[in-house]
């Protein structure tokens, strides 16, 4: 029985097979010798990990557009120290479960991993620890209020915490005149993030919740969720419920209130091209546009940064799969590509400030250039910084998601803006919040 | 709007999707013996392929016809080529369910490796809305119910009337005795699953229709609920599928009325257990 399974083999095969192995390991041993320092102007990779199956599945391509755009953008400005820089993705499916061996098996087998873009809500709590651990820098996309507090000296962000996120939706309700509010937030981590701080805010506002559904992003209808809602009468609905439950949810509710929607205010997650495609489409684009509200950091929509921003996202467009509907400018408002842009610069900037790819000596000038130093001057791109650098200039880095603050725990806020979608998808700005209306609502 | 009415009119509809599913799924399971967990996965397929057609500017009733079509090649193809080697080769029926995960799976990312994986929906109008004492429901909802009373209706006319009827009912209670009486046994095993798969890409497609958006993944809970309408019929028979489904689509919708929501498809599965414990063979299944 086991000679069969294990067949012994002639000696002057397994010798060559040990050669083999042996041959093997020393390259890798070799590779690994170079890799801290990405000798002989290796290409440098930025990973994006982040959901591209799943009910978040829009997010990932997001990203992905904004990382291939950005590297276009650095390798057409001769690179980091001369390497040039690619992206590649993980898919963590939208799960904690998922998200495990998909970082492992990215940190295990990218050579010349230089930063990781992407972890969002869904599975930053999983997968920022391993990253850190790993010492790999990270610009992540999630909102949740525990990175509030905890150091994780590797993880930064450049957006708010989702309790912030909250209490805007909140004061877009109270601007626009709302005073019954239904919630209606999909069951994922990211989402359910949202509902206690929107609870109390909305309470602090002298608002009044008045149906409150968690929808099962795996549900393929919502149909007794849309009945109580419409029962309840609502003046809004808050949600985040990305794939097709939102768009599901929507249409139910226009069929069983006599055609008509409800006004919606959405998060900043809901600004991107799939879900105003899915939404268009379920509802009718006038419908939808008409009646669709959803907070936003405010980014540049004019300048030098937003010029640069737009030419670099628009060398990929039509070109990312997953990210070929809609119109592709939504892309130019869309936080997780001007943010992570935004990230990608820094990084990219402080490599070339510390005149090397070796994390320990350019990760301390993150914040010096994100936030600048006494004597430094704005730059706008990637290609500015590094013309700046080489005059011998201090720099400060600006871009399209406008001037970053970093705290002690490396997050950076930013300030909200309304957002709302032309019957042609076209993102509008259609209101300002002010920190002091943001204040008011906070408990 | 009275929500338990309301909520009778959604079970119903849900109902009306499973129905054809799980009709189609306890047939195959009966005739072929194989538990085809890749059931919910040709649904998908034949969604698609009705999405398709729908994109090329036909209407999708005319794509619900390429999808009965491809669904049928794709579950004769599935037979043909993975199950019925399976089975000469003497394997276990756990090994063939696991084979049949194996199968979803493929053709699921396959699916989702042509799609993107994003959500999509049909270039159709819902119709306009009808109030039927409480109940609410659009005009293309109602189309997919009587659809769905039509499909009843054959199948109980092909199992009761029709010579490959009783021959698929023969194979199902013996097929041994069944070759023995000179029933062509294997030809009436390739015409179920060819029957049965243009029931499931019908089931698929109907299925797309009345949830509006849909993606690679989207039948996955689907097929839990199929399992749960077969079993709770008692599985392998139809009749018993046909008052599973009911069952199962008015509970998980009414349920949704009184509770959190997400707790509908937890309340499908505590009726099947409740029901297994008094009535192990199923709601009209029989004892062996």
């Amino acid at each position: 029985m086991y000679e069969t399974l294990f067949p012994a083999r002639p000696r002057g095969r397994s010798l060559r097979s040990l050669s083999v192995v042996a041959a093997a390991v020393l390259a890798g041993a070799l590779a690994a010798c170079g890799g801290s320092s990405s000798g002989s102007h290796s290409t440098l990779v930025f990973a994006d990990l982040a959901p591209f199956s799943g009910p978040d599945a829009a997010l990932g391509p997001i990203y992905l557009v904004s990382c291939d755009g950005t590297t276009n953008a650095i390798n057409k400005a001769g690179g980091i120290l001369g390497h040039k820089v690619k992206c590649t993705s993980a898919d963590t499916r939208g799960e904690p479960a998922d998200a495990v061996p998909a970082v492992g098996s990215l940190l295990a087998t990218t050579k010349n991993l230089a930063l990781v873009i992407g972890c969002t809500s869904d599975e930053a709590a999983s997968v920022v620890p391993v990253i850190d651990k790993n010492k790999t820098v990270m610009f992540c996309m999630t909102g949740q209020s525990e990175f509030d507090h905890l150091k994780f000296p590797y993880f930064y962000r450049l957006v708010p915490p989702d309790l912030a996120e909250s209490y805007a939706m909140t004061v877009i309700a109270q601007n626009l005149g709302f005073q019954k509010i239904a919630l209606a937030f999909g069951n994922d981590i990211g989402s359910q993030t949202f509902v206690q701080p929107a609870i109390a805010a909305i309470a602090k506002a002298g608002l009044k919740v008045v149906a409150n559904e968690t929808l099962d992003l795996h549900a393929t209808t919502f149909r007794t969720e849309a009945a109580k809602i419409v029962a309840a009468h609502p003046d809004a609905i808050m949600t985040e419920a990305l794939g097709n439950a939102d768009p599901t949810l929507f249409a139910e509710i226009k069929q069983l209130n006599g055609g008509k929607m409800i006004p919606i205010i959405g998060t900043s997650a809901a600004i991107s091209p799939v879900f105003y495609t899915a939404c268009a489409k379920a509802v009718g684009a006038a419908d939808f546009a008409a009646n669709f509200h959803a907070d936003n950091l405010v980014t540049a929509t004019s300048g030098p940064a937003y010029t640069a921003f737009t030419h670099a996202l628009l060398t990929v467009k039509g070109k990312v799969a997953g990210a070929q509907t809609g119109d592709f400018t939504t892309y130019f408002t869309a936080p997780g590509a001007v943010h992570l842009y935004d990230g990608m610069n820094l990084a990219a900037l402080s490599m070339v400030a510390a005149g090397s790819t070796d994390v320990a000596k350019w990760k301390p000038w993150i914040a010096k250039i994100g936030d600048g130093v006494p004597g430094a001057v704005v730059v706008h791109s990637f290609a500015q910084g590094v013309a700046a650098l080489k005059a011998g200039k201090k720099i400060r880095y600006v871009g399209p998601g406008g001037p970053t603050s970093f705290d002690a725990y490396h997050d950076s806020p930013g300030i909200f803006q309304i957002d709302a979608y032309s019957a042609s998808g076209a993102v509008v700005v259609s209101g300002s919040i002010t920190a002091t209306e943001l204040r008011a609502v906070s408990p | 709007m009275s929500l338990f009415l309301a909520s009778v009119g959604f079970g119903l509809i849900t109902a009306a999707v499973l129905a054809i599913a799980a009709v189609g799924f306890t047939l195959q399971f009966a005739v072929t013996d194989v538990l085809n967990l890749a059931f919910a996965s040709v649904m998908t397929a034949g969604a698609f392929t009705a999405y398709l057609v729908n994109q090329a500017g036909l209407s999708v009733w005319v794509g619900l016809v390429a999808a009965m079509a491809a669904g049928s090649l794709l579950s004769a193809l599935l037979n043909y080529l993975v199950y019925a080697p399976f089975q000469r080769r003497g394997s276990a029926p756990i090994t063939l369910v696991i084979v049949s995960l194996g199968m979803a799976l493929i053709i699921e990312f396959g699916i989702a490796g042509f799609s993107g994986g994003i959500g999509v929906s049909y270039r159709m109008s819902q119709g306009s809305t009808v109030r039927l004492g409480g109940l609410v429901l659009t005009t293309v909802q109602l189309t997919i119910m009587a659809v769905s009373v039509m499909v009843m209706v054959s199948v109980h006319g092909l199992l009761r009337y029709t010579k490959l009827g009783k021959a698929m009912r023969a194979t199902a209670a013996n097929r041994m005795l069944a070759r023995n009486c000179g029933v062509r046994a294997g030809r009436v095993i390739a015409l179920t699953w060819a029957l049965t798969g243009a029931l499931c890409g019908l089931a698929g497609t109907v299925f797309a229709i009345n949830v509006g958006t849909f993606d690679p993944t989207s039948t996955d809970i689907f097929l839990i609920l199929i399992l749960a309408a077969v079993f709770l019929g008692g599985p392998g028979n139809a009749y018993g599928a046909m008052l599973g489904a009911l069952v199962i689509g008015l509970a998980t919708e009414i349920s949704a009325a009184y509770m959190q929501a997400d707790y509908k498809y937890a309340i499908a599965f505590v009726i099947l257990l409740a029901m297994l414990a008094v009535r192990p063979a199923g709601l009209l299944g029989t004892r062996t």
